[in-house]
C-alpha cells in the first residue's frame, strides 16, 4: 500500500518526464487497438476478406507493427529506468533493497501502463471510424462514405491482455536493469563509457564500398540487372547503413577530431566529444531509422504514384471500357438491354475484324541479344489496316495515336510490356508476308487492343485490301494470337457502377472470349495500391513517432548523466550563449543524420523501384522525378516531426542539465 | 602586489521580502596578494562554499564590493562573468571533476578552447604543463584509464593553463584518502611555487590547512580570526588545532 502512495507521488513529481512515457504508451496501445479494430470491421473485412493475398497483407502488416511496438516499448523503459538512475540510487541508499525498487518500479510502470491502456483504446474507439473510412475510401471505387461507428469488443479484449503483458514484462525487465546496477556504479554517474569507439577506417571504406556498389546498381544496371538483384541491393545497403553507424560514423568523428584547428573550438570541442561518447550506444537506433525511413518512404512513394495514376494506368493498358473478342453480333442486344436497365445512354460500341499472317522476318544478329528470343524466324501478326486502327485510337482513352502509312510501309505494335529496346530492333526490318515485302517504318506498343498480342502490324489501306484479297491473312486464331471481330465499348459510369459492370459480366464472360472491363482492373488497382498506401501511411506514423521519442528518451536520459559536466563546465567559463550552441551541436546530429542518410537511400531506392515497378511491371512514365518529389512531402513531414521532437528533446535536456 | 579586494561583502539567500532570509555572509573584508596560498576554514554551515563561489563569481554577494584587477567584480553583467571566470580564475573541484567524455588533454585546453586560443599556443602549453607534471604520457587517455593521482594532475593543468590571477579550491582534499590528499597539497604548494599562482583554498581539514601562508577563519559568516604560518610548521599546525577546538569544527 505504502509502495502504490509512493508511486503514485514520484508519478505526480515527475510528471513532465513521464509525460512523455505515457504518450508514447499510449500511442502504441492507440496503433495497436486500431489495427485490431480495422481487422474486425465489417466493411473492412467484407471489402478485404475474400481474398487471401490481402488479408495476409494485413496480418503481416499488424505482425510488423506489434513487433515494432515490442522493441519500441522496451528499449524506451530501459532507457527511462536508466534516466532515473540518480532517484533509484537514492532508495538504495535510504535502505530498500534492489526487491522493492523492483516492485516500485514495476508498480509505476502498471500504473502509467494501465493509464495509458485507458486513453490508447478510448482514443483508438474514437479514431477507428474514421481509420476505417479512410482505409474504405482510398481502397474502393465504389465506397459511399458511411460507416456506422462501432466498438469492437474483442479488439478491446486483445488489446488489452496483450498489452498488460507487455506491460508485465516490461516491469519485469526493470528487476534485470536494477539487478545490474552497483550501488557504486549509480554514483559515479557514467564514468566509463557506453561504449566509444575509435570506430575503423575498414569498416568506414567497407560501409561505403557496400553502399555505393548498392546504389550504382540501383542507379546503373539495367532493367534486367535490376530486377534480379533487388534483393542483393537491399541487403548491401542495409548492411552498409548498419556498418557505417557502427564503425563509420565513430571513425567520421575521429577524422574530424584530428582538425584540431576547428575541433579545438569550445563548442565544437565539448558537442563532438559528447556526441562520440555515446556513439554506440545510438548507433543502431540511428541506423534503424535511415533504413526504414527509406523503405517506408519508398514504399508509400512508389504506392501512391501507382494510385494516382491508376486511372491512366488503367486504360493505357485496356484503352476502353470494355472489350472483347468474337461472340455472337447478336449479344449486342442483350449489352444494350443492360445499358438501358442502367439508364446509360451515353455508349459508343465499334466492331471491327481483325486477321493474322504468317510473316517472315531475317533481323541478322538478333541470335545474340535478348530481342532474338522475340523474333523468330517466322512469326504470327496481327495485321490491322490503318483506317480501322486510326479508328481504334480515336476511341481509346489513351494517348494512342492515328497513323499514316505510305505504300510497301509498316508500323509495328509490340506487346504493351516489352521494353522499347525489343521495338528498336525491329524498326527497319523488311516483314516477309506471302505475297508482298513491307518495311518497318515505326514502331509503338499496343495501346488498342489488350489481348495480348505479341506482334501487330498496321498496313496502308489499299495495301490491306490487297493482301487481303490475295489470301495473306486469315480470320482463324492460330497460336497466340488471336485474330477474330473485335468489340469495343465505351459506356457512362464505367469506372464508378459496381452493378453495371458486374451484369456486363455476367452477361459476357462466357459467351465471348478475352473479355476486359476497366473496371475489375481499376478497382483491384484501387484495392490493392490503396492498401499499400494505407498500411505505408499508418506503419511510418507509428515508426516517426516511435522512433523519435526512443531518441528522445535516449536523451534525456543521456542528459541526466551529463548534466555534471555542464555545471563544471560554466564554472570554468562557458557563458549561456555558449552554452546554447554545445546543446545544439550535441543533439542536432542526433536528428539529422540518420535522416538525412535515409533521404540518400531513398533517392537510389525510388530509382530502383521505378526501375523494377514502373518500366517492367506497369509502365508509368517521368514517374522518377514525380515519386521524388511526392517523397519529397513525405519527407518534409518526417522533418517537421523530427523538428518538433528535436525542439522538445532540445527544451528537455537544456532544463535538465541547467 | 594585490591582486584581490574584498570590501564588506554579505550573502543572503531567500528572498529579500521573505521572512525566511538567511544570512550566510554578513560582513567580510580582506585582502590577497599575489603569490599566495591562503586557506578558508571554518565549521560546516560557516559560510566557506558561500564565500568561494562569490570570489569565483559563480554567485553574486548580495552587498559589498570586491575588487579584482581593478574592476568591480559584482557590478559585471552574467556575460562578462563568464568571461572574467574563464581569464582569470582556475577551479580545482572535488572529484577532480573531469569531462569523461573526452581525453585528458581536451579536458586540460577545454578552458582554452572555450576562450578561442590558437591550435599551436594550446599545444604548446598543454606540453610543457603536463610535462613539468608529469602526465605527458596519459595525454591522450580518457579520465577512467588513468589513476587518481594522475587526474588530479590534469584537473591541476587544466586549473592553470589559462595563467589565472587565482586558483580556487573547494575541500579539494575532502573525498580523498590521506595519500592521494597529501600528493595534491604537495601539487597545489608545488603549483603555488614554480607557477606563482594565487591559491584560496577552502578546507576543514587541519592537515590540509597547515599546507597554506595564511588562514582565513570563518564562523557564522564572519571572520573570526587569521593565522600566518610562521618559521615552525609544528608550531602552525599546533595554532590551527587551537583556533578549531574552539570553532568546533572536527579536527582530524
Ligand atoms: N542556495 C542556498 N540557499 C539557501 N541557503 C543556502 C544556500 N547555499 C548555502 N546556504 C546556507 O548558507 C550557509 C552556508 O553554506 P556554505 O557556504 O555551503 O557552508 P560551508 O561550505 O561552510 O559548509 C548554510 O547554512 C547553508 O544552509
Ligand atoms: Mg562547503
Amino acid at each position: 500500500m505504502k509502495l502504490t502512495a509512493l508511486a503514485l507521488r514520484n508519478i505526480e513529481r515527475n510528471f513532465k518526464k513521464y509525460a512523455m512515457y505515457f504518450f508514447s504508451l499510449s500511442f502504441s496501445v492507440f496503433t495497436a487497438y486500431s489495427f485490431l479494430a480495422l481487422l474486425q470491421n465489417e466493411q473492412v473485412s467484407m471489402a478485404f476478406a475474400y481474398d487471401t493475398r490481402y488479408s495476409a497483407m494485413l496480418s503481416t502488416f499488424g505482425i510488423i507493427i506489434m513487433v515494432f511496438v515490442m522493441f519500441f516499448l522496451i528499449s524506451s523503459n530501459n532507457s527511462f529506468i536508466k534516466a532515473r538512475k540518480k532517484e533509484i540510487s537514492t532508495y538504495a541508499l535510504f535502505g530498500m533493497e534492489n526487491g522493492k525498487i523492483g516492485r516500485l518500479l514495476f508498480m509505476e510502470t502498471m500504473i502509467v501502463g494501465i493509464a495509458a491502456l485507458l486513453v490508447g483504446i478510448t482514443s483508438g474507439i474514437f479514431f477507428s471510424k474514421l481509420t476505417a473510412m479512410i482505409l474504405l475510401d482510398i481502397t474502393m471505387a465504389s465506397y459511399t462514405g458511411y460507416i456506422s461507428f462501432f466498438i469492437d469488443f474483442p479488439a478491446i479484449y486483445i488489446t488489452a491482455m496483450t498489452f498488460l503483458i507487455i506491460f508485465a514484462v516490461m516491469g519485469l525487465a526493470g528487476f534485470r536493469v536494477i539487478s545490474k546496477f552497483e550501488l557504486a556504479d549509480l554514483f559515479i554517474a557514467d564514468k566509463m563509457s557506453e561504449g566509444r569507439s575509435k570506430g575503423s577506417i575498414l569498416l568506414l571504406i567497407l560501409s561505403v564500398i557496400l553502399i555505393g556498389t548498392g546504389y550504382f546498381l540501383a542507379f546503373f544496371g539495367s532493367p534486367r540487372v535490376v530486377v534480379i538483384s533487388s534483393i542483393p541491393i537491399l541487403l548491401l545497403v542495409i548492411s552498409g547503413t548498419y556498418l557505417f553507424f557502427w564503425g563509420g560514423l565513430p571513425k567520421v568523428l575521429s577524422l574530424l577530431k584530428s582538425n584540431k584547428s576547428s575541433y579545438y573550438k569550445g563548442v565544437n570541442l565539448i558537442s563532438t566529444a559528447a556526441f562520440s561518447h555515446r556513439m554506440k550506444s545510438i548507433g543502431s537506433l540511428m541506423a534503424t531509422i535511415a533504413v526504414l525511413s527509406a523503405v517506408a518512404t519508398t514504399a508509400i512513394a512508389t504506392g501512391f504514384t501507382l494510385y494516382t495514376n491508376l486511372e491512366k494506368n488503367t486504360y493505357d493498358m485496356l484503352a476502353y471500357d470494355l472489350s472483347y473478342r468474337d461472340g455472337d453480333p447478336s449479344i449486342k442486344e442483350d449489352v444494350y438491354a443492360i445499358f438501358k436497365k442502367h439508364n446509360i445512354e451515353n455508349i459508343e460500341l465499334y466492331t471491327a475484324d481483325r486477321y493474322t499472317a504468317q510473316v517472315g522476318i531475317s533481323i541478322s544478329g538478333l541470335d545474340n541479344d535478348e530481342a532474338g528470343a522475340l523474333f523468330g524466324k517466322e512469326e504470327q501478326f496481327i495485321v490491322y489496316s490503318q483506317s480501322v486502327y486510326n479508328q481504334l485510337t480515336e476511341l481509346s482513352k489513351n494517348d494512342a495515336k492515328p497513323v499514316e502509312i505510305s505504300s510497301g510501309e509498316a508500323v509495328y505494335l509490340g506487346f504493351y510490356y516489352f521494353p522499347e529496346s525489343y521495338l528498336k530492333q525491329i524498326l527497319g526490318q523488311k516483314l516477309l508476308l506471302p505475297s508482298d515485302t513491307v518495311k518497318v517504318t515505326a514502331t509503338a506498343k499496343n495501346k488498342v487492343a489488350s489481348f495480348g498480342d505479341r506482334h501487330s502490324i498496321i498496313l496502308n489501306d489499299a495495301d490491306f485490301d490487297r493482301l487481303l484479297k490475295a489470301g495473306d491473312f486469315s480470320i482463324i486464331s492460330e497460336g497466340q494470337q488471336s485474330a477474330g471481330a473485335m468489340t469495343i465499348i465505351n459506356y457512362e459510369k464505367a469506372l464508378s457502377s459496381h452493378q453495371l459492370n458486374q451484369d456486363l459480366y455476367q452477361l459476357l464472360h462466357d459467351k465471348t472470349k478475352g473479355l476486359t472491363l476497366a473496371y475489375f482492373h481499376y478497382t483491384e488497382g484501387l484495392e490493392v495500391f490503396g492498401l499499400v498506401c494505407f498500411i505505408g501511411f499508418f506503419m511510418s506514423a507509428v515508426f516517426i513517432l516511435m522512433t523519435a521519442s526512443l531518441l528522445f528518451f535516449k536523451q534525456v536520459m543521456a542528459a541526466e548523466e551529463e548534466q555534471h559536466q555542464y555545471k563544471m563546465l560554466r564554472k570554468i567559463g562557458m557563458d549561456a550563449h555558449t552554452e546554447k550552441q554545445v546543446i545544439t551541436k550535441r543533439l542536432f546530429p542526433v536528428f539529422l543524420v540518420p535522416l538525412a542518410v535515409g533521404i540518400l537511400h531513398s533517392v537510389f531506392a525510388m530509382k530502383t523501384a521505378d526501375t523494377v515497378v514502373f518500366s517492367n511491371l506497369i509502365p508509368v512514365e517521368n514517374t522518377y522525378l514525380t515519386v521524388l518529389a511526392f517523397s519529397a512531402i513525405m519527407y518534409g513531414v518526417y522533418a517537421v516531426v523530427y523538428g518538433i521532437f528535436y525542439f522538445i528533446t532540445k527544451g528537455q535536456y537544456s532544463k535538465i542539465v541547467k | 602586489m594585490q591582486i584581490l579586494k574584498v570590501e564588506n561583502i554579505s550573502k543572503i539567500y531567500g528572498d529579500k521580502k521573505n521572512a525566511r532570509q538567511y544570512r550566510a555572509i554578513k560582513s567580510i573584508s580582506f585582502e590577497v596578494k599575489e603569490g599566495e596560498f591562503i586557506g578558508v576554514m571554518g565549521a560546516s554551515g560557516s559560510g566557506k562554499t558561500t564565500l568561494l563561489n562569490i570570489l569565483g563569481s559563480i554567485d553574486k554577494p548580495t552587498n559589498g564590493r570586491f575588487m579584482m584587477g581593478g574592476k568591480d567584480i559584482a557590478t559585471l553583467s552574467k556575460k562578462q562573468l563568464a568571461k572574467h571566470r574563464m581569464e582569470n580564475i582556475g577551479f580545482i573541484f572535488q572529484n577532480y571533476n573531469l569531462l569523461e567524455t573526452m581525453t585528458l588533454k581536451e579536458n586540460i585546453i577545454l578552458p582554452l578552447a572555450l576562450r578561442g586560443t590558437g591550435v599551436r599556443e594550446m599545444e604548446e602549453k598543454v606540453f610543457s604543463l603536463a610535462k613539468d607534471l608529469g602526465i605527458i604520457e596519459v595525454l591522450e587517455k580518457y579520465p577512467y584509464e588513468v589513476s587518481g593521482g594522475e587526474q588530479q594532475r590534469a584537473a591541476a593543468c587544466r586549473a592553470l593553463i589559462t595563467n589565472p590571477k587565482m586558483i580556487l579550491a573547494d575541500e579539494p582534499t575532502g573525498n580523498l584518502d590521506s595519500k592521494s590528499g597529501k600528493e595534491l597539497l604537495d601539487l597545489l604548494t608545488y603549483i603555488n611555487k614554480e607557477y606563482k599562482a594565487t591559491i584560496l583554498m577552502v578546507t576543514h581539514d587541519v592537515f590540509a590547512a597547515s599546507y597554506c601562508q595564511k588562514i582565513l577563519f570563518i564562523r557564522d559568516g564572519e571572520i573570526y580570526n587569521e593565522l600566518h604560518a610562521g618559521e615552525n610548521k609544528k608550531q602552525f599546525f599546533d595554532a590551527i588545532i587551537d583556533v578549531m577546538s574552539v570553532l568546533g569544527g572536527e579536527v582530524r
